[in-house]
């Protein structure tokens, strides 16, 4: 026993031996599966059924992608992407304006504003669920209210879709706002102070000084929220469930149900990995307009 | 006519007086040099006359015109930064161009303001650069040529001078005077050197915790320092300021200093309305100071001292020395001072007529 320990905490293994457990926790946790539904993507199989798979080469990669549902799904989520990474650029982009002036109580302000950023989705997607409920939400109650006339938000295509753009776009609009203030903040005073001097109205102060520092920094975040978005499933799946009908299924609600209600395990996994492609594709522009960041400070 | 006047100008930042009842007048083309330490008020001046900063009190007149709350666009007033303040993300050119932009010209004037601007501060080759990779002189030019395209009445240079090395500061500092002499605008420029303030300023205005402390031309300041806070600060070396005292009689006043007793001075007069005893501060040029070789061929006062160290600064040499426990400098011609060894005893002597004299207790001149 005492050479075992010996052994074992000898200083030529004794690091590999402490990073080890973490190491193989990875593996069988994310990159085994990653591998094995990467396999089962060229394979005849269905989770729920006791049929070992057989090999299917590239078919359910054919079959996917000539799938006029998968286009639609596409769709859906490109739409949700669009509107709701725009809600996010604008709001976040005010909001920092905002906050890089000092005002009474910022700091106290920014902390609640934040907030929504550090919650679960699944904490967002409830929230969102009760508030559009129409007869005791908040938003049903204030409508009726109001108008007198009983909203049910979720029960149409574009209702659904703004329901969840407005929760996704209130959880991650503080992400873009940190984002352009770090951009606002680091523009030295001066600038602004030779602009005024050089007779600059607010605009041309704005376009020519304020904007340029904040540029890189909007792309990167519009990247960012791209891709996040992209992958969007709890909020979507806890609000509407896909509904009404299939009308707000984004790609990501569209794997999980293939995969955990259908059990089209192999087509749900060659769908996977398209839309990891797509995320690949998109990352590497992220990283590419990182670099041409750096290269210009 | 004045292009600048400004009078009481006060503008604190909490407890600090920043500029506190400043007045100044500024000719139309002149060289105005604004000479004060750090933290004296220059950067604060500048930046309340060009309408960054609202005074808190006082007025600031532009060509006769009040323009105390007037919004900056309308002040024809451009200023180069101290930090010069470029736009880093424009081009050269476009930085060039900006301030033309805003006035809304043509085209053609503009691209021919740009030649003429480019040209006259070497920049020509650069144009098309970014600030960022411009060395130190160049982006210096083009602060200036940012602030000269405009063709502005009145230009505010602060410290342009500060962020460069010793030979370029000497090149520019020759630049500004070409373009104030081509250009015929009215220049204010504000400088912590005081060679820099000497050789560039028809006139100098010495600032001291946001007061104007003297105005005049370099030689008046150099001759007749109004205390010896402007005496201390023009010149260089700096003068010798020795503590004496008032004696003789009523009618006939002497001083007493360290190593002599000294009479006749342009303060002689004045000197008779202070009392027996009364502690002043005598002020000797180190240029004024001879070396003797033989007393009575002299016709001014003479001392002994003793040399304590010597400064050679090539041309010239400074000597330190020791004169009854009383320290003093002078400056002799490097040929003449290797005469002087570190120890050396010798007999110096100075012309009573140069020499000024200050009140101990208020530092203001007596004369």
């Amino acid at each position: 026993m005492r050479g075992f320990l010996d052994w074992i905490m000898d200083p030529k293994r004794r690091g590999a031996m402490l990073i080890a457990p973490a190491i193989i926790l990875l593996f069988v946790m994310n990159i085994f599966p990653l591998m094995w539904s990467f396999g089962l993507s060229f394979f005849h199989y269905k989770a729920s059924s006791m049929k070992p798979p057989s090999f299917a080469g590239l078919y359910y990669y054919e079959k996917v992608l000539s799938d006029p549902v998968v286009w639609e799904r596409f769709q859906t989520t490109a739409l949700i992407v669009s509107l709701s990474v725009l809600v996010q650029m604008i709001f976040g982009f005010a909001l920092a304006l905002l906050f890089s002036k000092k005002f009474p109580l910022r700091r106290e302000i920014m902390m609640l504003v934040l907030t929504p950023m550090m919650l679960s989705f699944v904490a967002v997607g409830v929230f969102f669920k009760l508030f559009y409920e129409p007869t005791f939400g908040l938003v049903g109650q204030a409508f009726k209210y109001i108008t007198g006339e009983t909203l049910i938000l979720l029960s149409t295509k574009w209702g659904a879709i703004a329901g969840i753009v407005i929760a996704d776009a209130w959880m991650w609009t503080p992400f873009v706002m940190l984002l352009v203030l770090a951009g606002l903040v680091s523009v030295p005073d001066y600038l602004y102070e030779a602009a005024e001097v050089d007779r600059a109205t607010k605009w041309e102060r704005f376009k020519t000084v304020t904007f340029p520092y904040v540029k890189g920094l909007l792309l990167l975040a519009l990247l960012f929220r791209t891709i996040e978005t992209f992958k969007l499933f709890d909020v979507v799946y806890i609000i509407t469930a896909g509904g009404p009908g299939t009308s707000t299924e984004t790609i990501a609600v569209y794997v999980y149900r293939m995969a955990f209600q259908f059990f089209k395990t192999s087509q749900s996994s060659a769908l996977s990995y398209i839309l990891l492609f797509v995320v690949i594709v998109l990352t590497n522009l992220y990283l590419y307009f990182v670099n041409q960041r750096e290269q210009e400070t | 006519m004045s292009a600048l006047k400004v009078t009481g100008l006060i503008k604190h930042f909490g407890d600090v007086k920043a500029v506190d009842g400043l007045d100044l007048d500024v000719e139309k083309g002149e060289f105005f040099a604004l000479l004060g330490p750090s933290a004296s008020g220059k950067t604060t001046s500048f930046r309340t006359i060009c309408g960054i900063e609202a005074p808190d009190s006082g007025s600031i007149f532009l060509d006769g015109q009040d323009m105390t709350n007037s919004p900056m666009r309308d002040r024809g007033v451009a200023m180069v930064f101290q930090t010069f303040a470029l736009y880093p993300h424009l081009s050269i050119r476009e930085n060039l161009e900006f301030p033309l932009l805003q006035m809304k010209l043509g085209k053609a004037e503009i691209s021919k303001r740009v030649g003429e601007t480019a040209e006259l501060l070497k920049l020509s080759h650069t144009l098309d650069r970014k600030p960022g990779t411009a060395s130190g002189g160049e982006q210096q030019r083009i602060a200036i040529g940012r602030a000269l395209i405009r063709h502005p009445e009145l230009l505010l240079l602060d410290e342009p001078l500060t962020n460069l090395d010793a030979k370029l500061r000497h090149d520019t500092r020759a630049e500004f005077k070409r373009i104030h002499r081509e250009r015929g605008i009215t220049i204010i420029y504000a400088t912590p050197d005081e060679l820099e303030a000497l050789t560039l300023g028809d006139r100098i205005g010495v600032l001291k915790d946001g007061k104007m402390v003297q105005v005049g031309t370099p030689d008046e300041l150099y001759e007749a320092p109004d205390n010896t806070y402007v005496a201390g600060m023009v010149g260089s070396p700096r003068i010798n300021l020795i503590d004496a005292t008032r004696k003789g009689t009523d009618a006939n006043p002497e001083i007493a200093a360290p190593f002599g007793d000294y009479s006749g001075g342009s303060w002689m007069q004045a000197l008779k309305d202070f009392p027996i005893g009364e502690q002043l501060i005598f002020g000797i040029r180190p240029h004024e100071i001879v070396p003797v070789e033989n007393r009575a061929d002299f016709q001014g006062p003479t001392f002994d001292a003793e040399v304590h160290m010597t400064e050679p600064l090539g041309d010239v040499v400074i000597l330190d020395l020791i004169a009854n426990q009383s320290r003093l400098k002078m400056v002799l011609p490097e040929e003449q001072a290797t005469a002087y060894q570190v120890g050396m005893k010798m007999t110096c002597g100075f012309d009573v007529g140069s020499t000024q004299l200050f009140a101990k207790e208020t530092g203001t001149v007596i004369r």
